[in-house]
Parts: structure tokens; sequence; C-alpha cells
């Protein structure tokens, strides 16, 4: 019997991939050995990543690491994937959500209506401002040139922040080439990683998501032709790759704040970065009012919030 | 198959495609739409080839091409640089060898204007070596002055070869321009020593103008001293907003593009046959470069979709057990001799995203490796039978230059560049201590 | 073979007139470029100046496309092409543009199922905060390599009657 050979292009550029999921893919190899072999893509090396949907779909590629928003996925649950301003605080709210709060079956269905499989989500890092000049107040976010998330784009928009997206290789050129004034798109770990800290100056401690959702994907027909036990192979490296984060991220956060070099931290005092918080409660309504099952998924973020809140410490502080 | 076969069977497939003298991209796109069909064409395949027109559509930095070529078209078309020559002539006319290394001269000015060598030679060829070949300057140095001299383009920035090295490389432009100022001056330094040491030998090569052409007053001397300005002052329109972030990169092309274009206008050159030739021969060119690099990409994808530069990599280093040095020294030697039978824009697409992740996993600096890219990228554009340069003198210098001079009057210059390059290599500080200063690190 | 002269001189004159508009694209580019700078520098940066530049980039050089191949921009290598007699040059060509016709075909595959997908799902967007409709430019983009495609043709049409001796003059 032949190797099953799959293509898996992922949104990360090769010094990211190398923590948020080379890792779980060699795993993946060694263990399946001859029964099948995965060949990992960077950002845009095969496709670019707006053409990274429908390349999918057609089978071009076989399997996709990206959150859904980034690489425009046709469905109803694009804007959530990625940073959706406040949904969570902590890493480990995004597998709550999927697991326990019923995210997975909405998912699941949206993506099998368009053909892809989705397998499983994971909590990434949270979202802060990475600059070249400092942030201390809303006012300074004023005509900021800054590379973030679509959804988070729409939503940043209104505190005069200008969102750009550029493709995700070229953003260290961009703050060199003046394109960019800043990135709002990770936390403190990948700025490092990924050699933007070495173009920005100033981390903005406050951030509009503690933890971005994004996800495996794979071309339906070719998910349903393997075999249960490589399924099951998959899925327990997805999760590897989710746990490497957890405490890669989280670990990551802390130490670089506290002994990184490169950056200068600065902060918006709370009573001010209220505004923010509130503006995003407005925009979930908004988003809700978009469709039905954008309210389903409002509504169980809004829940899940709720009851982290009543649940109190250490779950939610104040 | 293994992948190092099948890579080797695109490349060998796409030179053959080359030879038979079909355009360019029409090759290279052929054997990358094939070699996708025929891998993955049981699922998909067929569309990485207009997917990599979104890719392009993506390269923010490509904007600045068409700029560039537009700002070279209006200053050589528009004759605006006459003022620049008169200028270098009767300052530098009675050294011998004088208006060589006036031209020269010329040529690093113009190249601060323009991202490319068209230019130069357009200008060179057409305001300065007559005016020479009339003073009895031997017609092969002047010729090779002319060629040399342009190539300097896409060294001193802005430089379009830079750009393309830089979205390939994923290495900041600002950075690669910089490195290349200080290597570009030396080349230029290098080129006039030259001159002077020869013509100082062989003064029949290089005669010092008499006495009576050169006795102007100095008020007139000083006012054309004044035409030196013209290219500061469009470089500085579109350098100093880009260097002190008011502008970004791809905004000061436009602000260079513009700038050129009200010179022309003020100096009330841009005539209607200026104007039309200068935008009808910006779309050519920019149409040429971008469907060869909308084929490059797609063949691109295939190649590092089959794992080809690792397979290439694992061959240098670990089979064949080469020292980087080597293999870095023959990847410029290679370079050359392919710039010796391959056209030098399809080259330009084709070697980068070859070499350049082999030369980042092999350790080197990018920045570095930039400029050594285009240097020897100018090598290959000056060497025989093939060079961009050599087609462009063939189309615009005047019937008494044969082919044989043309072909004849690169070799010393090409020794001079290759002296640099060799230079830039073991002194690496020559390319990356301007940027380093400027950046601070 | 007047069917072949009419199919030349049709495809010819299209591309002739659609290749003289696009190249003004090189101010429309400009303008855009320097709207941004004047914006950023004077008031709120606009969100829509990159990618608009963007757009009219793409649709300058695949609709400018066709009229540079009747300039005879697109770069050959000439290493034994250029020694060749004309009659030569057209026996090669007619074998070897079928290389470049092909291309374009696939280039066009491409092209029109990315177009149809732009339009399925409520419209595909540009994942950006501006989020334009990218059916437009690829629509464009299906047009300039369409006519890509037909100047192809022409350019393999010419050969041929290059072949059978007859004279060809150039639209430009
Ligand atoms: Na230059
Ligand atoms: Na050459």
């Amino acid at each position: 019997q032949s190797t099953i050979k799959w293509r898996m292009q992922t949104y990360a550029g090769p010094a990211l991939a190398e923590h948020v999921v080379k890792p779980a893919i060699d795993m993946f190899n060694q263990i399946a050995g001859d029964k099948m072999q995965i060949e990992l893509f960077f950002a845009d090396q095969l496709v670019p990543t707006g053409e990274l949907f429908q390349a999918m779909q057609r089978g071009t590629i076989d399997a996709v690491q990206s959150d859904d928003d980034s690489m425009a996925s046709p469905t109803e649950v694009t804007v959530f994937g990625g940073y959706f301003p406040f949904a969570s605080r902590y890493s480990l709210d995004v597998p709550v959500l999927f697991n326990q709060y019923g995210l997975n079956e909405i998912w699941d269905a949206e993506y099998s209506a368009v053909g892809v499989k989705h397998i499983s989500a994971g909590a990434w890092d949270p979202c802060h401002f990475a600059t070249k000049d400092p942030i201390n107040s809303l006012e300074d976010l004023k005509g900021k040139r800054v590379f973030t998330f679509p959804t988070a784009g729409r939503f940043l928009a209104q505190f005069g922040v200008v969102p750009v997206t550029l493709p995700w290789e070229d953003i260290e050129v961009a703050v060199q080439t003046g394109e960019l004034d800043g990135i709002a798109w990770s936390g403190i770990t990948e700025d490092y990683t990924v050699g933007w800290a070495d173009v920005t100056n100033y981390f903005l401690t406050n951030n509009i998501s503690g933890a971005w959702a994004g996800s495996f994907f794979a071309n339906m027909d070719r998910w349903n032709e393997l075999p249960d036990d490589l399924k099951t192979l998959f899925r327990v490296c997805c999760d590897q790759s989710h746990y490497y984060r957890q405490w890669w991220y989280w670990g990551g956060e802390a130490s670089l704040r506290v002994n990184g070099p490169k950056m200068e931290l600065t902060t918006i005092p709370d009573a001010e970065w209220a505004q923010v918080e509130e503006a995003a409660v407005k925009f979930w309504d908004e988003i809700a009012a978009e469709s039905e099952t954008k309210a389903k998924v409002v509504d169980i973020i809004k829940k899940y919030n709720a009851d982290m809140q009543k649940a109190g410490r250490p779950y939610r502080y104040g | 198959m293994s992948y190092e076969m099948i890579a080797i069977f695109m490349f060998a497939t796409m030179m053959a495609m080359l030879l038979t003298g079909q355009r360019v991209f029409g090759a290279i796109g052929f054997v990358a739409v094939i070699a996708a069909l025929v891998l993955w064409g049981d699922r998909g395949g067929y569309d990485i080839a207009f997917s990599s027109a979104m890719k392009l559509m993506k390269w923010y930095p490509l904007l600045t091409l068409p700029m560039f070529i537009f700002m070279g078209y209006v200053l050589s078309e528009s004759k605006i640089a006459d003022d620049l020559y008169k200028m270098f002539h009767v300052w530098m006319g009675g050294l011998k060898g004088g208006l060589a290394i006036g031209t020269i001269g010329l040529m690093v000015l113009i190249s601060a204007m323009n991202g490319l060598s068209v230019a130069g030679m357009a200008i060179g060829a057409t305001i300065a070596l007559p005016e020479l070949l009339k003073r009895n300057y031997d017609k092969r140095m002047v010729t090779g002055v002319i060629q040399a001299g342009s190539s300097l383009g896409i060294l001193v920035p802005p430089s379009v070869v830079l750009v393309l090295y830089a979205m390939i490389a994923r290495q900041p432009v600002g950075q690669l321009w910089l490195a290349g100022v200080v290597p570009g001056l030396m080349m230029a330094a290098m080129f006039i020593i030259y001159i002077a040491v020869r013509c100082h030998l062989n003064p029949t090569l290089g005669p010092a103008l008499p006495k009576e052409d050169r006795d102007i007053p100095m008020s007139e001397k000083l006012a054309l001293l004044r035409a030196g300005m013209l290219p500061l002052v469009i470089f500085a329109a579109m350098m100093v907003p880009f260097v002190n972030g008011w502008t970004s990169l791809v905004e000061s092309s436009a602000i260079g593009a513009l700038t050129a274009f009200l010179a022309a206008v003020v100096k009330g050159r841009m005539t209607r046959e200026v104007f039309e030739t200068s935008v009808r021969m910006t779309l050519g060119i920019s149409c040429m470069f971008m469907w060869i690099i909308l084929a490059a990409l797609a063949f691109g994808a295939v190649f590092d979709g089959l794992g080809a530069v690792k397979a290439i990599e694992t061959l240098f280093t670990e089979r064949l057990g080469l020292n980087p040095w080597v293999i870095l020294i023959l990847m410029q030697l290679s370079f050359i001799l392919m710039g010796t039978f391959l056209d030098d824009t399809a080259m330009l697409v084709i070697v980068a995203p070859l070499y350049v992740p082999l030369v980042a996993a092999l350790g080197f600096d990018l920045i570095w490796y930039g400029v050594l890219y285009t240097i020897t990228t100018q090598i290959a554009y000056m060497t025989p039978p093939f060079g961009y340069n050599l087609f462009l003198m063939r189309a615009m210098a005047p019937p008494e230059i044969t082919l044989r001079d043309i072909y004849g009057s690169i070799l010393p210059f090409v020794l001079v560049m290759v002296l640099a390059l060799t230079l830039v290599i073991l002194f690496p500080d020559i390319a990356l201590w301007l940027p380093g200063w400027v950046y601070g690190n | 073979m007047t069917a072949l002269r009419k199919f030349i001189s049709f495809v010819d004159q299209i591309n002739y007139r659609i290749g003289r508009v696009t190249m003004y694209g090189i101010f429309v580019m400009m303008a855009i470029l320097l709207w941004s700078s004047i914006s950023k520098t004077f008031f709120n940066p606009s969100l829509w100046t990159l990618e608009m530049a963007q757009f009219a980039m793409v649709a300058y050089y695949i609709l400018g496309g066709p009229y540079s191949i009747q300039m005879g921009s697109n770069v050959r290598m000439d290493l034994l092409y250029g020694g060749w007699s004309t009659r030569r040059k057209a026996a090669v060509d007619c074998v070897t543009v079928l290389f470049l016709i092909f291309y374009l075909a696939i280039l066009l595959w491409g092209g029109i199922d990315s177009t149809a997908y732009s339009f399925k799902y409520g419209g595909e967007r540009s994942p950006t905060a501006w989020r334009p409709y990218l059916w437009p430019i690829k629509v464009i983009m299906c047009i300039g390599i369409t006519l890509m495609l037909l100047q192809a043709i022409s350019e393999l049409f010419k050969d041929i009657l290059r072949l059978r001796g007859e004279e060809i003059d150039n639209v430009v």
C-alpha cells in the first residue's frame, strides 16, 4: 500500500511555525511512518492566504492551519475566528467554549456546508499592540496604520486606528518601509519570535482579546478517505499542538514582559480602557444582528463570560 | 522519480524552452503549469498559475516598479540631463580622460534618480557618447564607460533590483538600499581610477579638451553647476519624506515619478512626443517585468512545493560536504555563467528564489548577500552574448560602434566589477557599515 | 486566409485600443499613491489606497499585456533565435507559441474558477478592514488573460501567413 501524502499550508512563516505547527506535524510523520506523510508549507508559500480556502476546497492543498478570519472562509463564523474583541480573557477560555459551550457543533455544521472539515480549534496568543511610537492613551491610537485581523480592524477603526492587511511575511519589512506604524496581531512572544520586536519599540499591555481561536481544517474528501486510526492520530497531534501553545504563550508572555530587552511596556489606564471594553459589547450586538448563526455564537460568548464572572476568582477578578 | 530529479528536469526543460526563443514568460509559465498538472493534477494544481497572480497583487513594493520605470523614461526622453552632461564637460574636460570620468559622475547622479540601468544607458548613449567620439576618445573605452556606469543604476538607491530582491529575501528595502550606497560609490571610484590610469598611460584613449573649448566665463561655469542641483532635488523629494517616515516606500516612488515629470514640464522639455514615448514605454517595460514575475512565481511555487530548495541544500552541504564559503563562491560563479547565456530579467527572478533560501540556510547575512547579488547581476547585465546593457547599447549606439566594439569594450570594466565583488565578499562592512550606522545596530 | 487576416486585424485593433487607454494607468497609480501620502500627512490615512493601488497595478499589466506583445516588449532569449531568418523564426514560433497559449489557457482556467468562487457565498470580499468585493478585479483579470490569449493566437496566425510568404503589417 502506498503512502498517503498530504500538503498542508499554515498561516505562519517559518520562524513562528517552528513552534505553532511544525512539532506536531513532525510527530505525526514520525508516528504515521509509511502510512502517511504531511508536507508542511509556510505562509503564502504555495498559494497566497487569500486563495487558501478555495485551494483547500479544490484539493490543491489538503489541509490548512489558520484562523477563520484571515483566510476569509465563506461561513457565518468567520468573524469569530481570530480575535473577536474581548470574547476571551485566558487561553483556556477557547477550548472550553468549543468543547463545553457548543461552538464545535456550530463550526462543524458551517464548514461541512462548504465542503471543508473543521478538525479542531485551539487557543493561540492574546492580541496586543506593538508600535514604533508609545501608546499611553486612546488618543495615541488615532491615525496609526496597524497590521491586524480584519474583524479586529473593523472594531478598532472607531478609535481612529487604520487597519492594514498585508501578507504575513511582509510585515517586518512593511514596518521599516513605513507602510505600517505598528502591529496588533499577537502577544509579545510572537513579537520576539518572528522579529517584530526588532522593528518596533513599544508594547501595550492592554489587550483586545485574551486569546484568539485558530483551527486545523482539511478538504472534506481527503478527510473522509483517511482510515480511522490516521484520523485519530491527526486529532491527537492537533491537540498536542494546542497544548504546546498553552504553555509556550502563557509562560512566554510573562517572561518577555519582565525580562525582554527589546520592547518598552506602556499601559492605558483601566478607566480609559473601559471605553474600549464597552464598545466591544456594542460591537457584539452589531455582529449578532447580522445573522441567526452569529446571534447564536454571540449568545454563547455572552453566557460564557457571565458564568465566568459569577464563578469569581480565579476565573475573573473584579 | 526523486525530488532532485524532478527539480533538475524542470530546470532543464525551462532552459530548453528558453533556447527556442519564445517569450521568456511563456517558456517559464509553460514549464510551471505542466509540472503542476503532472504532479498535482489529480487534485487541483491548475490553479497555481492564477493564484500566483493574486500573490503578485499582494506584493505591494512592486508598485515601485512602474514608478521608477516611468521616472527613468522621463529623465532620458526629455533630455533634462543635457545640462548635467555640459556641467561635467566644462569642469572635467581639461583632464586626460576627463570627459570619461565626468561621464561616470553623470551616471552616478542619474543612478540616484532612477532604479534601473535603462535611463543611464539612454542618456549616456544619446548625450555623452556622440560628444566623446567627436573629441577623439577611444570608442571602446567610451562604450565600456557608458555600459559600466549605467549599471550603477541598480546598485545606487533607489534600485528596482534591490526591491525585487527584498521581496524575495523578505529583507527591509531601506537597509538594502543603504547597503548599496558605499559599494556603488566605491565601484564608481574604481572605474574613475581605471580610466585615469589608462588615459594617463595612453593619452590618445582620452585626450584632454583643447583650452579654447573649455575657455568659457566663470559665471557660465557656475550656472552649469546649478544643473547639478536637479538630481539632488529629485533625490531629496523622494528620499527625505521616506527616511523621515512621512511617506512609505511606494508613496515615495510616486513622488519621485511626479517630481521628475514636473521637472521636465518646468524645463519645457515635456513635449507631446516625449510624453507619449515615456507613457507607452513604461507600459511595455512594466508588462515585460510583471508577466515574467507572474510566470516565475508559479514556477517558484511548484519548485518550492517539491521541496526542491531543500533537496539542493542537502545535496551541497551533506552529500557533497562543501564549506559554506565554497558554496557561496560557486553560486556567484554559476550566476555569472548563467548571465552569459540566460536573459537577465529571467535570471533575476529565477536565481533569487533558488539561491536566497540556500544563502540563508548557510547562515550568511541576507542584506550583505543582496549587495553581492546586485553586483553579480550588474556583471551579468554586461557579459556577452546576453546582457540587457549590451542589447540597449546595440540599439542606441551610433553605427560606427560595431557589435565587436561593444563586446570588446566591457572586459576591463567587468574585471573592475569582479574586483569590487571580491572586496565586498572579503570586507562585508563595505556594505553593512552604512545601514548599521543609520539603523543603529 | 482572409479569415486569418480578419481575425488578426480584429484582435490587434481591440488590444491596441485597450492598451492605448491602459497605458495612462500609470497616472492612476500615481494619483492613488499621492493621495495616500497626502491623506496620511494632513488627515486620517485612507483605508483603501494601498489595495486600490494594487488593483490598479494588476489591471495595468494584465490589460496592457497584449499591447506589450504588439510592441515586442516581451524579451526573448535570442542566443539562437536572434540569428535566424524571418521565415525560420516564424516556423519555430508557430510551434512554441502553442506553449505560450497552453500556459495562458491554464492561467485562464484558474482565473475563471477563482472568479466563480468570488461570486459564491454572497460575494468574496478581501479580508481587510476596507473589505472590497473581489469579483471586479478578478473579472478584469479574466478579460485581460482572454485578450492575451487572443493576441497569442493572432501571433500564431501571423506566423502562418509569414510562412506562406505573405506580408504582415503591424498595427503598432
Ligand atoms: Na538607482
Ligand atoms: Na550577460
